[in-house]
């Protein structure tokens, strides 16, 4: 965003880092509940598994979002923004059925 | 449906997480046909279980792919908007195709991609860095070895019209969309490879989950089939992105364009 030439960008930012965790999280909960249910046969588990997995993407947005903003990096936390909203639109979309 | 065993599934699904976090893609375009081919899955139910597959698979190779660095995520968000509205409209669409007309669309879709794949593998997209040279807000570094490349992203629109179909095709069949991706960026808008996949990569898991929601609501996920095939898919794709390291990227492309071709030919028979 800056005048200044652009920084040699190498490496893992603090975001990734943060992204990494998100998603990390995600997917050992995820797969806690798979396992779960499909060793007791409850469908609960694996119906709360999947969703978590789901949802995993979409709390990455939402990370990425507010990393955006706390860079100050307007444009592109708009674009982030508008990848929410389709997102969000989906789960609408599903909800009404 | 014929209940398959949870074992095979759980095979089936590490075997494609595997090949697709090591080729940079999410594995649905193996993972549809052998559930539907080989394991007679109605098609439906495959292309969701695949759906979810494929966001297992990103997902685990996005982490291993960020802490190397690869991944662009700026020019990851400008084309999930692409991706994320192809996903879901091609997720709504999906009930209206035939089976025969999905398939076809699978099988030309490979056969294009698979071409241009081959045609351009000795291409270098990256640049020697110097300090003088702006990569843009859009471009990036990538170190191989000890040189640091330097590249642009050229003909953006064409990596948006792109994703927008990998989206749609994403929707529509339950793959990621990697395999349209991951060619058009290399060819198209001069991203080195690994940083094509990687960054693909990265987008999957939100193109997947734009339609994954609305098959979920349709009654679509099978639940136990889907959480082995996933079961399989979590470990294995975490190894696959790390191996994806040591194949050279002459090989990764050649590969993909014989995988473009052997899976296209077999959706095709489908299809006829």
């Amino acid at each position: 965003m800056s005048d200044a030439p652009p920084p040699l960008r190498e490496g893992p930012t603090a975001l990734d880092r943060t992204i990494e965790v998100v998603l990390t999280a995600g997917l050992l909960a995820s797969g806690g509940m798979l396992v779960a249910g499909l060793a007791s046969g409850r469908a609960a588990f694996l119906k709360w598994g999947i969703l978590i997995l789901m949802a995993t993407p979409v709390a990455r947005v939402v990370v990425v979002t507010l990393g955006l903003l706390r860079e100050r990096d307007w444009l592109f936390a708009a674009v982030s923004l508008w990848i929410l909203a389709v997102l969000a639109s989906s789960v609408y979309f599903a909800s009404g059925r | 449906m014929t209940a398959v065993p949870a074992g095979l599934l759980f095979l089936t699904g590490a075997g494609t997480g595997l090949i697709g976090a090591l080729l940079g893609l999410g594995g649905g375009v193996f993972l549809v046909p052998i559930l539907t081919l080989v394991l007679d899955v109605p098609i439906r139910a495959a292309i969701a279980a695949s759906l979810i597959s494929v966001i297992a698979t990103a997902s685990a190779s996005a982490t291993v792919n960020l802490n190397r660095g690869l991944v662009n995520m700026r020019l990851g968000l400008v084309l999930e908007v692409a991706t994320s509205v192809g996903g879901l409209a091609g997720g709504i669409a999906a009930a209206h195709l035939t089976h025969r007309q999905l398939f076809l669309t699978f099988a030309a879709t490979l056969g294009v991609m698979g071409t241009l794949m081959a045609a351009r593998s000795g291409r270098r997209n990256v640049l020697p860095h110097s300090s003088t040279e702006d990569p843009g807000r859009l471009g990036g570094h990538l170190r191989e070895g000890s040189t640091l490349y330097m590249y642009r992203v050229k003909r953006l629109p064409a990596g948006l019209l792109a994703s927008l179909v990998a989206g749609a095709i994403s929707g529509l069949l339950g793959v990621g969309g990697g395999i349209v991706k991951v060619p058009a960026l290399n060819t198209f808008c001069g991203i080195p490879i690994r940083v094509a996949a990687a960054t693909s990569t990265f987008m999957i898991g939100v193109t997947a989950a734009a339609s994954a929601f609305i098959y979920f609501s349709r009654g679509d996920v099978v639940l136990p089939m889907t959480a082995a095939v996933c079961l399989g898919a979590l470990p294995a794709s975490l190894l696959g992105a790390r191996l994806s390291e040591r194949v050279h990227a002459r090989s990764l492309k050649m590969l993909m364009a014989v995988v473009l071709f052997v899976v296209g030919a077999r959706m095709a028979l489908a299809g006829l």
